[in-house]
């Protein structure tokens, strides 16, 4: 491929680390890593999503190019792929509702408490997702701390948390707060202070100070901030399994059972691919947009 | 080298000397106890294929809190099991969910390998699929002498009508399990599980023989050879009470925390559970509907290929042996499979009211009102998983 | 401008105190005494967990088995990573977006789609599952973090140091190994941190190629149908003492570099 281009610099003096080799050696391992594990993979999933189980239980299947697959997992879940992608907007909206405000304090307000500030914001996500379900079901248990308080406050009793949607989605929200405070944080800290200063030097107050000013320049750190919540959310299995009720499952709950329950690897696959279709859109339309470092934090 | 149960990494000791490492050991440290943690497993499966082993063993999985334990000194089955016969038993309670176990094992049987376990308990739906499939051996039944003293209506059960692929180890009935606090009054049906009262406040199982099971019997139809037809209008009341929000969830036995933290009044449940969790929760009731209910049986079986045949053998002589079983009874609160521990159980004062309870040994008028689902053709058992799984996923 | 202050402050403090709600429970109910087998619902304060945190053997055999794993994955996430981020901040490489484009989109893929791809690449090829199959599938959703995360760090670092060491005689592999990897220890400590808290968190994925093997994950969604033990809560607050240690170390690590 690209072994035998030079760099001009290369043929003056064309020490070990500018050879036009030595990057492909350095990348060779992790692409092989990428295409025999995920790109391989994703791969054939489309020839599955297209056959028929020959059996079941042993999970051998028959290539029939069968696009019906597709129709039936839409029509069948349609409706539960448009709750898991409202549920997913409305996490995430939220989620930035809270972020902004408090990328901004720990932004303008940290002071040398910065760090700390932001590690504290990381910082749950270090014990298990699963133990803190598990946390999440005793706190809003009917009979839970939560409830209990509000009861004693006036809340009419017969009022439910866990097991709606407003669990789901208060889930998927705290899930994706760090996600969001993070890349907002990264691009307030590149908004030089003294920007703001000569704004408000011309007389304009804070709020025209954060639309024409702050918001704009903050747009790539939110817009990154909503893939990375987007994304997890829509497909996520572990809220709905736990906190929610049978009227909200979401698209990776029904994936999985397809595979693992019902065993149906065509179908499931099928709705897999057709998920996958939708973020990477999501992805791309955001790389053209904003470039994919902020993807990355960084 | 013989087959390890898991296959632990060793990494864990390099955890105790991490302060006192310097920042780059104790990268360096970590990267190497990482790269001796990828080839660990590769070593043991290398050795898992080579040698037989002469110790005496044998690898037992079955449900949590299913057998008696050892206790306050009083050794458990296990332990008198180990002591009188020598053999190094590695007994699991890993079983919580049948379907998740079946895609595990799946895999490992339909390449021709054997598995972990030489015998694992399972429900009789799940027995009787893995005979079909051809991954179950028969039972070591020659050495198993008093195997024959099951109670009648186990004897060559629909699951497993040649009766040598399957023993059951305990039979319940699905029943519902309610909080007569929360409830306000006893229940008396099924359809006391459809009150609007109740909204949200019930549980079904997604063990789908035992909820559609129980309401197909509400609806009079026989479950003892069921077809989709017969079932569907059951599904339909069911879809209806989920989309009404009458149903809180769908659980396993996770159904437990539920009713003990207040957030089911009513579910429905195994016979046992009740029985032992009722203990914590002196407010809970049970309720066999007059309309029937299944009685279902969980049942050993030895996957094919298991090695260690006659440990396995040893092993079922000794928990069939009405004394241990009626420990095992005692203990679990289920219907022993053994005859004659009803009679032990009632020669000692301290078990003798359990004896007498119906959920643990039906009287001819609790025998009427059960009911064992029966199998499923293969295309009529998709056709039954995939609309129930439209109910509890859609 | 008074009453937006107080508006921002009053989220920020509710937002801390909502991240931290589960994470009180988590701490507080290590110290619970059950009465059943559910560790749900509080019922007095006992030492006796922590006096015995690994007497749930399955549970310490699932721990065990998630850090060697972790450790493992990370360790190759880190190394593979780290190689393809060198590569992509030290060289012009006409390729480069689409490689890091192709880094990106495993980071971006619903959990469950990775899982669902690589369950069916084990089926076809019958490789059999277990502690193998997660090592890849950990590994490679690792990598895509460890790249980036290293990628992000090797922007910041002057390449011209590199430069500097070779025009004064050191031969290639000797400057990297003087001047790039003390200086990006740091970050390769980051990364590695960052994967290994990843793995160790996995479930869906690991619920799809795990086969038998039971990790730490894994077996907290067991236990849920059949026993909560309090001993769960209590790991649960030992890794979180052990990342704060950590997270401490690397912010001061990263401090000095």
């Amino acid at each position: 491929m690209n072994v035998s281009r030079r760099s001009p610099r290369a043929e003056a003096r064309p020490p070990l680390h500018r050879q036009a080799w030595l990057p492909w050696l350095l990348l060779t391992p992790g692409l092989i890593w990428l295409l025999l594990w995920f790109v391989l993979p994703l791969a054939q999933l489309l020839p599955v999503s297209l056959s028929e189980n020959a059996d079941r239980f042993r999970m051998t299947l028959v290539f029939r190019g069968r696009i019906a697959n597709y129709a039936e997992v839409m029509t069948q879940y349609a409706p539960v792929l448009a709750r898991s992608l409202a549920y997913a907007a409305a996490s995430t909206a939220l989620a930035a509702l809270i972020a902004y405000p408090l990328a901004w304090v720990i932004r303008f307000r940290g002071g040398r408490w910065k760090g700390l500030l932001l590690a504290l914001v990381v910082l749950p996500f270090f014990t298990s997702s699963m133990v803190r379900a598990i946390a999440w079901t005793t706190l809003l248990g009917d009979d839970g701390p939560l409830l209990s308080t509000l009861r004693a406050l006036g809340l009419p009793p017969g009022t439910r948390l866990l097991n709606t949607a407003v669990a789901v989605v208060g889930g998927l929200t705290y899930n994706a707060l760090p996600f969001m405070v993070l890349p907002i944080t990264l691009s307030l800290e590149r908004i030089p202070t003294e920007l703001l200063d000569a704004a408000r030097d011309l007389q304009a107050g804070p709020w025209i100070v954060f639309r024409r000013v702050v918001l704009p320049l903050s747009a790539p750190g939110l817009a990154a901030g909503i893939v990375l919540s987007l994304i997890p959310a829509a497909g996520d299995v572990v809220n709905a399994q736990f906190l929610g009720g049978p009227n909200n499952r979401m698209i990776g709950n029904v994936v999985q059972s397809l595979i693992l329950v019902q065993r149906q690897l065509p179908r499931g696959a099928a709705l897999a691919l057709v998920l996958m279709a939708l973020m990477t859109a999501t992805v791309l339309v955001h790389v053209r947009r904003h470039g994919s470092s902020d993807l990355t934090l960084s | 080298m013989p087959r390890q149960a898991q296959p632990v990494p060793a990494p864990l000791s390099r955890e105790e000397p991490l302060p006192s490492l310097g920042r780059r050991r104790f990268l360096r440290q970590a990267v190497l106890a990482g790269g001796a943690a990828a080839l660990g497993p590769a070593l043991l499966a290398a050795c898992r294929s080579g040698g037989g082993d002469r110790k005496r063993r044998l690898v037992i999985s079955n449900w949590p809190l299913y057998i008696d334990p050892t206790k306050d000194g009083v050794p458990g089955t296990v332990d008198r099991f180990r002591k009188q016969t020598g053999i190094e038993v590695s007994y699991s309670e890993d079983q919580n969910d049948s379907v998740a176990f079946f895609a595990k094992i799946q895999p490992v049987l339909a390449a021709g390998r054997p598995i972990v376990q030489d015998l694992f308990v399972t429900p009789y739906w799940l027995a009787e699929r893995l005979i079909r499939l051809g991954w179950a051996d028969p039972l070591p039944l020659d050495g198993v002498a008093n195997a024959s003293r099951l109670i009648p209506s186990l004897r060559k059960p629909s699951w497993d009508p040649s009766g040598r692929f399957t023993l059951p180890w305990q039979s319940g009935i699905t029943g519902i399990a309610y909080n007569i606090e929360a409830t306000g009054r006893p229940l008396t049906s099924v359809d006391d599980l459809f009150d609007p009262r109740l909204k949200g406040k019930v549980g079904f199982l997604t063990e789908m023989r035992d909820t559609m099971g129980m309401l197909m019997l509400a609806d009079g139809k026989d479950i003892t050879r069921p077809s989709y037809a017969a079932a569907e209008p059951s599904f339909a009341r069911l879809e209806q009470a989920k989309k009404d929000g009458q149903i809180r969830a769908f659980t396993g036995n996770d159904y437990q925390d539920d009713l003990l933290a207040g957030n089911f009044a009513a579910c429905v449940a195994w016979s046992g559970d009740v029985a032992q969790l009722a203990l914590e929760q002196p407010k809970l009731r049970f309720l066999v509907p007059p309309t029937g209910t299944t009685l279902w049986a969980d049942v050993m079986v030895m996957p094919k290929g298991a090695p260690h045949r006659q440990e396995a053998a040893e092993w079922l002589k000794f928990v069939y042996d009405p004394a241990t079983a009626a420990r095992i009874a005692a203990a679990v609160k289920y219907i022993s499979p053994v005859a004659g521990v009803q009679e032990v159980l009632a020669r000692t004062p301290a078990t003798a009211a359990l004896a007498r309870n119906p959920l643990m040994f039906p009287d001819r008028e609790m025998e009427a009102r059960l009911r064992v689902f029966g199998p499923l053709a293969s295309g009529e058992e998709a056709r039954f998983d995939e609309r129930f799984a439209s109910i509890t996923e859609g | 401008m008074r009453m937006g202050n107080a508006l921002l402050m009053g989220v920020a403090a509710l937002a801390y105190g909502v991240l931290f709600a589960p994470i009180v429970v988590i701490v507080v109910f290590g110290f619970n005494a059950p009465l059943g087998r559910f560790n749900l619902i509080w019922q007095g304060f006992t030492l006796e967990n922590w006096l015995h945190p690994l007497r749930d053997a399955a549970l310490s055999q699932a721990f065990a088995t998630s850090l060697g794993l972790a450790l493992s994955a990370s360790a190759i996430a880190t190394v593979l990573g780290g190689l393809m981020a060198l590569a992509l901040t030290r060289h012009r490489l006409r390729a480069r977006s689409w490689i890091e484009m192709l880094l990106v989109l495993p980071l971006t893929s619903p959990e469950v789609v990775l899982a669902t791809s690589l369950l069916n690449l084990f089926v076809q090829t019958n490789l059999p599952r277990g502690f193998g199959t997660l090592l890849i599938a950990h590994s490679l959703f690792c990598l895509s973090y460890a790249a980036l995360t290293l990628k992000a760090r090797l922007v910041e670092m002057d390449g011209s140091l590199e430069e500097a060491a070779m025009d004064l005689g050191a031969r290639p592999l000797q400057a990297f190994r003087l001047v790039t990897l003390p200086l990006i220890a740091p970050g390769l400590l980051a990364a590695f941190l960052l994967s290994f808290s990843l793995s160790l968190d996995d479930y869906i994925i690991s619920l799809f190629t795990a086969g038998e093997t039971v990790t730490l994950p894994l077996y907290i969604a067991g236990a849920f149908q059949r026993e909560i033990s309090p001993q769960i809560h209590v790991l649960a607050t030992m890794v979180l003492m052990a990342s704060v240690a950590l997270l401490g170390l690397s912010v001061r690590s990263g401090r000095s570099a």
